[in-house]
């Protein structure tokens, strides 16, 4: 059974080709939601094995999203990636990323071999 | 004889110099007066019987000469508007002279009679004067230039801030492109659907990032002011793509207004973009602790009767009526400005920011670009709602873009090459 991944970014052209991406050895299965308001429906509706979730969206950050995650009790288990494109790491210790206690940050552009290592350690096939 | 003495004491009371030639006797002195004395510092008993060689160096003699021997061959008066005379003592006299040939019937001579003025206090005071505008048009250049290099300090400041977010918006476009390559190198079956859409998006990508870039670099440029015809629309876009990142961030949303058929306005687009970049970023900042950010941009034209009637007759020192005027207005619903502060916002260094976030500067250069373009800004607290309203207005006809000098003067703006109509006055 492929793994359920949430991709959760406003970048439309981004999120298409990582889905692309993901999807091609038939191990994943992804769901894109590019409105950040409404990603935690989405999460309680695709109950993903990991979310991807960028940090600078409008509406919502990354880091508002990762909150009312932390603050659902069926929904804050699941592991989550943050993918940034900050260009000043600085940014990430002082912004939403540090106080949302994330597992794990990526820097956009995403390295994919090293993105598929991460959800095979934190989102192990079954 | 009486007569001849009556003559004589009006010759020498005269107030000009005045002298006479004989052309037929080697043009030796035959009339030298008083005041010649004085302007030459020679005496008459000296100067009679004598030429200009025996009395002037051989340069003077030979110029005095020269302009004897036209006005004889003329055969009518020359007036000589400045010449120089060195006297004895070096001081140099300026004289205004006319040289009139006279032919003396009874004694068959040919003369040439000479009235001299002195004009040296003049000359001095007009070089002077000369001197004095000279150094007024060097400070006015040097100010005008110190205004763009500050223009471009302002400009660098805001290059500064806005790098990080630039760079980010750079980066998705890298990012998608990063993710083509990986799908695309891992080999494609010949009826994979999804190439086609991956090439397109990396094309698109390669072109935001080329897009965001040039802006960045265009905005960047330090070219002295060159205005041309322009569509207000495409500076709200270029603007806007540099200050996403900063309204992404913020959360501000933006709701862009232009009138159907706004004229074109004569812009320098990277001093324009450097305007609305200050307004936008300060909106941003003045609406921080708001919930719903918003800013509108709206812009329209009207003719100059009814700003007049909306924005108060002081309009009528920049454009003349009947002209017509773009108005742009950046509205904010931020905290608006505290009225002990109205009177400095434009002042430079003024800022109520902390330091690292405001200079104090954004909103003084841009009311200077603006009237650089013939325009006036201000700000003020909306009318009804909360929040701070910019409003430009420019003008659409190079002829109306007056510009009020350091001098006082109204100058008429230089006109772009692709226009010939209008004086073509530089300003800079
Ligand atoms: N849209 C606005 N709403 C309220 N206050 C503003 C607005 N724009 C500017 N100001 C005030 O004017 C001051 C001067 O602005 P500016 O010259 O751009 O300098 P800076 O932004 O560096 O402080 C700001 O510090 C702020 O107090
Ligand atoms: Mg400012």
């Amino acid at each position: 059974m492929p793994r359920k991944i949430l991709l959760v970014d406003d970048e439309a052209g981004f999120t298409e080709l990582l889905k692309m991406n993901l999807e091609r050895s038939g191990a994943f299965e992804v769901r894109i939601e590019n409105d950040s308001t409404k990603a935690v429906a989405a999460a309680r509706e695709f109950s993903p094995d990991a979310i991807l979730l960028d940090v600078v969206m409008p509406e919502m950050d990354g880091g508002d999203v990762q909150a009312q995650l932390q603050a659902n009790p069926l929904l804050a288990r699941i592991p989550v990636v943050m993918l940034t494109a900050l260009v000043d790491s600085t940014e990430l210790s002082e912004g939403a990323v540090a106080q949302a206690g994330t597992q794990m940050v990526l820097p956009k552009p995403v390295n994919l071999p090293l993105l598929l290592r991460v959800l095979d350690e934190i989102a192990p096939a079954a | 004889m009486e007569e001849h003495s009556i003559v004589e004491s009006v010759l020498d009371n005269l107030p000009v110099a005045l002298f006479a030639k004989d052309a037929t006797d080697d043009f030796r002195f035959i009339l030298w007066n008083k005041k010649q004395e004085e302007v030459t510092t020679i005496r008459a008993e000296k100067a009679l019987g004598k030429n200009d060689y025996h009395l002037f160096s051989q340069e003077s003699a030979d110029y005095f000469r020269s302009v004897d021997k036209a006005v004889i061959k003329r055969g009518s008066l020359m007036k000589v508007p400045e010449e120089i005379i060195e006297t004895k003592n070096g001081r140099e006299v300026h004289l205004r002279t006319v040289k009139i040939p006279v032919h003396d019937k009874e004694s068959g001579r040919l003369l040439v009679v000479g009235i001299s003025e002195d004009i040296t206090e003049q000359v001095k005071s007009r070089e002077q004067l000369e001197r004095l505008n000279r150094h007024l048009v060097q400070a006015n250049q040097e100010l005008q230039q110190t205004q763009m290099q500050l223009i471009q300090a302002e400009k660098l400041e805001s290059i500064g801030r806005l790098a990080a977010g630039v760079a980010h918006e750079v980066k998705n476009p890298l990012a998608l492109l990063l993710l083509g390559v990986d799908y695309l190198s891992q080999g494609i079956e010949p009826d994979d659907p999804n190439v086609e859409k991956i090439l397109q998006q990396m094309r698109d990508a390669v072109e935001r990032a080329d897009r965001i870039v040039r802006g960045l670099v265009d905005f960047s440029s330090q070219r002295s002011l060159s205005r041309e015809p322009t569509q207000l629309s495409r500076v709200i876009d270029e603007v806007l793509l540099l200050v996403k990142h900063e309204l992404t961030r913020s959360n501000t949303k933006v709701n862009v207004r232009i009138e159907k058929d706004l004229p074109l306005v004569f812009l320098d687009m990277s001093k324009f973009e450097q305007v609305l970049i200050n307004l936008i970023i300060n909106a941003v900042h003045a609406m921080a602790g708001v919930e719903s950010k918003l800013i509108k941009i709206r812009a329209r034209s009207e003719s100059l009767e009814e700003v007049v009637k909306n924005q108060g007759a002081r309009k009528r020192e920049v454009f003349r009526s009947g002209d017509r005027v773009v108005i742009l207005e950046i509205i904010d619903n931020g905290h608006g400005i505290a009225p002990s502060d109205a009177n400095r916002l434009f002042d430079p260094f003024f800022t109520t920011k902390a330091t690292g976030v405001g200079t104090g500067l954004g909103l003084s250069v841009a009311r200077r670009i603006v009237e650089l373009h013939g325009g006036e800004l201000t700000l003020e607290n909306r009318e009804k709602d909360p929040g701070a309203v910019a409003r430009l207005i420019l003008p659409t006809k190079l002829e109306t873009a007056k510009v009020r000098t350091v001098t006082g003067r109204v100058k008429t703006e230089e006109t772009p090459k692709e226009i010939d109509t209008g004086p073509s006055d530089l300003t800079s």
